[in-house]
């Protein structure tokens, strides 16, 4: 896990890991004395799909070009500052490997002062640019087989 | 020569049965010039390739991008992370 400590004293973590994440510790890490608010987003392995016809998941399989994708982490957090700039704390981190129904596998947490200074937004922003950027992908593995979910996204050169 | 290091992930990596390759290039190249030249070595990768994302040097790349000396260059899909 990186914990980068800008200039102006605010928090930015990012990680990828194989362990649970610890929603806990890591809000503890992006909470300033001036914090009163945190949007937080966290997405989870789904046991039942419909896209088309019902679809079982017995486990997600995700993997990462680490270095580059805590390189783009930091991208999206730092793009997150250029436009929400009453952000104090932020974490991103997206957890590999074999994950089952109902684990949490990606979390994204913005501080601010409080609720009304577009951190919602910010958090939102930070996963939405999280599926298109940062390079991750993932498995899926059903009793049918396996599948390897692809993206739609197509970053542009030096994006 | 330009030798550089190519890795792969996800669904091109299980295609290629293997993580990384180190491969000699000409000198200057393009990324464009680095597809072709791949494909001529890995037909087989070719339907793999219609949708490949190209980042050198961890930084997403063009068709046009020039491959720098010994360049560490990712071959993979578009991404599917959260």
């Amino acid at each position: 896990m990186t914990f980068d400590m800008q200039p102006s004293g605010l928090p930015t973590v990012f990680a990828i890991t194989e362990d649970e994440i610890d929603l806990n510790a890591l809000l503890a890490r992006i909470t300033l004395v001036s914090t009163g608010a945190a949007a937080i987003f966290t997405g989870m392995v789904r046991g039942e799909t419909k896209r088309g016809e019902e679809r079982q998941t017995e486990y997600l399989e995700y993997e990462a070009y680490i270095p580059m994708a805590e390189e783009k982490m930091k991208q999206v957090a730092d793009e997150i500052r250029a436009q929400w700039s009453a952000v104090e704390g932020i974490a991103i981190v997206q957890r590999i490997g074999k994950l089952y129904p109902r684990t949490p596998t990606v979390l994204i947490a913005c501080t601010a002062a409080h609720r009304d200074t577009g951190v919602f937004e910010a958090a939102r922003y930070g996963i939405d640019r999280l599926k298109e950027i940062v390079p991750i992908w993932k498995k899926e593995v059903s009793p049918d087989g396996e599948l390897w979910i692809e993206g739609e996204y197509a970053p542009k050169a030096g994006e | 020569m330009n030798r550089v290091k190519l890795l792969f992930f996800a669904a091109l990596r299980e295609r290629m049965g293997t993580r990384t390759l180190d491969l000699d290039l000409p000198a200057g190249l393009t990324v464009r010039e680095l597809k072709a030249k791949f494909l001529d070595e890995y037909p087989e990768m070719s339907e793999s390739m219609k949708s490949v994302l190209i980042a050198v040097n961890r930084e997403y790349a063009s068709d046009e991008t020039l491959i720098p000396l010994n360049a560490e260059i990712g071959l993979f899909p578009p991404v599917s992370g959260g």
